[in-house]
């Protein structure tokens, strides 16, 4: 038995926790998406063709994961993680509140007031329940939910 | 965001923000123990209090492990597990460029204290620098080969980068090996230097100063060396790519800034002051 560890040890790889998760077949569900909306999910579908023998690989080639999804969004003008401009619909009255997009029914937000009355951030806990108002300039906002239905809480 | 194509659902199954929040990892506090330790044991073997240093070279051993599997650890997060998204990698960038102006801060520090005593010695070192009867060492020797690979060595790197960036593998590979030996040379030059010297660390504040200065220059180039050699390695193992390669670019700034380090160093040091 210990003559057939040693080799299966010396004959692979000597690092054992790594060795297991190297050997065990990788399953492959979905094909490389070129595009964001062939991506099915945090899966293979976001892993890439991989460098060719002998070269440098593009990012394009290698790029995994979260990266690669960036990468894929970017290259169709897509911000993938809301950040640059999250909030585009309504005006930030009762009537018509700022619509804040949100995957999990609430969303913090900083409000930094009116054009021409702008003041320091003041944090929010915007929930798709009820509209929240900010207690210096008055502007509302409300979270809309745009995750799938199924994913929903509420 | 406004989706064009892609469904909700499959986006609500993707982390939401580009942060890398990372999982629970023993190597902080494994790093932390064995840096401990190594501190201590260094401590206490050079003052004398153990009679052997096996525990000095154990305590670098596990240093090193810990290291190992740190940077294996983030290897993967970056180039198979794609945590590493731009806010990533500009967090790390910035983070690094801080830990760089911190370093500078404290080889200013050491400067100063040169400084100190070179530009008033008084009159308990006889009013002259390097003190009266010190023999400092001659700048166009050793030193001098130093600076000079150390020069090549800035050229070396600039010529592994262009070709990184124009996706070359093999020049990429012979600039970041070709960097890897001089340093691993210039380490080696400096121990025969510090082995020739005619002062040690313990002889007036010259040699306190001097060794202090050169020597945390140094542990610097053996660092330096060992990013380089696991640059090398991460070009053969195709991890790194032509624009995405913050490993490759932080080893670069080092190198130059270090270089940088090494001219005043020089200047002031080994020629100015000798």
């Amino acid at each position: 038995m210990f003559s057939r560890i040693l080799k299966q040890t010396v004959s692979k790889r000597t690092l054992t926790s790594s060795s297991r998760l190297f050997q065990a077949p990788t399953k492959v569900n979905s094909p490389t998406a070129t595009k964001l909306a062939e991506v099915t999910g945090p899966d293979s579908s976001l892993i890439g063709p991989g460098a060719q023998p002998g070269t440098i690989p593009s990012n394009l080639d290698q790029a995994t994961g979260l990266e690669r999804f960036e990468m894929l969004g970017k290259m169709e003008g897509v911000d993938v993680f809301d950040m640059e401009n999250p909030i585009f619909e309504g005006s930030g009255t009762m009537q018509d509140p700022y619509l804040v997009p949100t995957y999990v029914g609430y969303r913090y937000v900083g409000c930094m007031g009116k054009k021409g009355e702008e003041h320091r951030p003041y944090w929010l806990k915007v929930t798709c329940d009820e509209p929240a108002r900010c207690w210096h300039s008055g502007v509302v906002f409300l979270g809309k939910y745009v995750g799938a239905p199924e994913h929903s809480h509420h | 965001m406004k989706l064009k194509n892609m469904t909700n659902k499959v986006r609500g199954n993707m982390q939401l923000h580009p942060f890398h929040l990372v999982g629970p990892s023993p190597w902080p506090m494994f790093t932390s123990f064995s840096l401990m330790n190594l501190a201590l044991s260094m401590a206490l073997t050079s003052h004398g209090y153990m009679g052997h240093n096996y525990f000095m070279f154990l305590a670098m051993f596990v240093v090193f492990y810990s290291m190992t599997l740190w940077f294996k650890d983030m290897m993967a997060e970056s180039s198979y597990l794609g945590d590493h998204t731009m806010a990533v990698k500009r967090g790390m960038n910035q983070g690094f460029m801080l830990f760089v102006v911190s370093e500078m801060l404290m080889f200013v520090s050491l400067f100063w204290a040169y400084l100190h005593s070179a530009l008033n010695p008084n009159v308990e070192m006889g009013m002259m620098w390097p003190p009266m009867g010190m023999e400092a060492m001659s700048p166009a020797e050793l030193p001098l080969l130093n600076t000079m690979m150390l020069l090549a060595s800035g050229v070396t790197m600039t010529y592994a980068h262009h070709a990184l960036m124009n996706k070359d593998r093999k020049n990429t590979l012979y600039g970041f090996m070709y960097s890897t030996m001089l340093m691993v040379v210039f380490v080696f030059c400096q121990g025969l230097e510090y082995s020739f010297s005619s002062f040690t660390i313990a002889d007036s504040v010259y040699g306190s100063a001097f060794f202090s200065a050169t020597g945390l220059h140094g542990m610097h180039m053996m660092m330096l060396a060992m990013m380089l050699a696991m640059c090398t390695w991460r070009v053969y193992n195709y991890d790194f790519t032509n624009t995405s390669h913050v490993g490759a670019e932080t080893t670069m700034l080092y190198l130059h800034v270090l270089d940088m380090m090494w001219l005043f160093m020089y200047m002031v040091m080994y020629w100015w002051g000798s």
